[in-house]
Parts: C-alpha cells; sequence; structure tokens
C-alpha cells in the first residue's frame, strides 16, 4: 500500500510500500526509522535517502563504487553480526555526500557506509583504512565533470 | 551523571542486557568490555560524534544542489 509523504524538499512523493526501508537503529545520530531511496533513474550517481518518519530530513547518497572504484568495506565481527551480513559487497552500498556550493568540493563519507538489504538498512562503521570520512567526490574523475570544466 | 568506581575486573549493568566490564587499566588506558545485545551498536563516543555531524551536514543539503528525484520516483527498492 503506498505511502503519500509532503516533502520539504521535493513536494508531496508516492512511497510504494515495497520502496520503505526499515532502519532498526535509524541513522547514526539522526534517528529515524523507515526511509525511502528516490532517484530520478535506475542508474543515477547521486539519489536520495528520504525519511519517511521526518518530512524535512533528506540526505544524498552515492553509490560509492560510481566514484572510489577500489572501495572496500570491512566490518568488524560484532557489526556484520548485528546486521546479520558479512559481505556487504552481496547488499547494495550507499555513502552519504556532504553538499558544498562548489560541486568539485563535495565529499563523501566513505567511514559510515549504509547497507540496504532485502528492505531494511544500517549504518555501519567501515573498519578498512582506507575509508576517510570526507573523501572528495569527484576526485577519482579524471574526466571533466562540468561543461565549464570541460571548456 | 552517575559516577560510580570500579576496579580492574569488576563490571556494571546497565538493566539487565547490559554488560560493562573494566577489564584492565594500564597508565592512562582503560579496557573495558561491552556485552551487550547484538541489535544494539557500540560505538567509540569520537567516531559516532563525528558521523553524526557529517549526517547533519548531508542532510542540510538543499534540493538544487543535487539532482532531484522524478515526481514519480520512489519505486525503487
Amino acid at each position: 500500500m503506498p505511502l503519500t509523504i509532503d516533502t520539504t524538499r521535493f513536494g508531496p512523493l508516492e512511497i510504494a510500500g515495497e520502496a520503505v526501508i526499515e532502519f532498526p537503529a535509524g541513522l547514526i545520530g539522526l534517528g529515524g526509522s523507515r526511509y525511502a531511496l528516490l532517484a530520478n533513474d535506475e542508474n543515477a550517481a547521486i539519489v536520495w535517502l528520504q525519511s519517511i518518519d521526518d518530512p524535512s530530513l533528506a540526505l544524498p547518497v552515492a553509490n560509492p563504487w560510481q566514484f572510489f572504484a577500489d572501495y572496500e568495506v570491512k566490518l568488524s565481527d560484532s557489526e556484520a553480526e548485528r546486521i546479520g551480513i558479512t559481505d556487504p559487497a552481496a547488499a547494495d552500498v550507499y555513502v552519504t555526500v556532504r553538499a558544498t556550493q562548489a560541486i568539485e568540493d563535495c565529499t563523501a563519507n566513505l567511514r559510515a557506509p549504509i547497507v540496504v538489504s532485502a528492505g531494511r538498512g544500517w549504518q555501519v562503521i567501515n573498519e578498512s583504512e582506507h575509508a576517510p570520512m570526507r573523501a572528495a567526490l569527484f576526485a577519482g574523475i579524471s574526466e571533466p565533470v562540468t561543461a565549464e570544466t570541460a571548456a | 551523571m552517575l559516577i560510580i568506581t570500579r576496579r580492574p575486573n569488576e563490571r556494571i549493568m546497565l538493566g539487565d542486557d547490559i554488560t560493562i566490564h573494566v577489564m584492565e587499566i594500564v597508565g592512562n588506558s582503560a579496557r573495558i568490555g561491552i556485552d551487550a545485545p547484538k541489535s544494539l551498536p557500540v560505538y567509540r563516543e569520537e567516531i559516532w560524534a563525528a558521523v553524526k555531524e557529517e549526517n547533519q551536514a548531508s542532510a542540510r543539503a538543499e534540493a538544487d544542489s543535487m539532482p532531484r528525484p522524478a515526481s514519480d520516483a520512489g519505486a525503487r527498492v
């Protein structure tokens, strides 16, 4: 059964019941228990994780491998046990994006990825040594990202 | 704040399910063992605070700073 929420950013949106993701522990420091991913299309590089409980709460999140090809998520045994997933690569993984005025300064939090599997989601701590809290989102892309820089 | 003095190898119970075990004190560090239900996330405070700050900063993004979802979005599972 679809839910209709009147989001602060995007106006009224209809969320299909099967698109709702339950976060048993919410997002770290933000709480919320139900979110949905909003995308322009299936292949969008950046999508929005919209809270269903709080219409004003939404975070841009990215598929990390579209920006960081060698990104790796390592979970501690206790974290893997908590979420019931030992191989995060088998689940959907997203990283939160910190937007800035200049698009080239946008960063992604590789330290605390969001793992989504079978309609449930968890924000976890990545034990990998190469997982900064603020990784330049466009640093790994050699191609120009905007028409201006291409010119 | 509740303040309790504990010696090495003594424990504190938080309710019936959570045990905080002061395992060892060496110099100015304490080794703490935590036995809690596996559904309860446990973080070092500085990591928790930094991730909270990043989440809050991410959530301040304006709709026009990132691609907007299509009006019929939300169907993605």
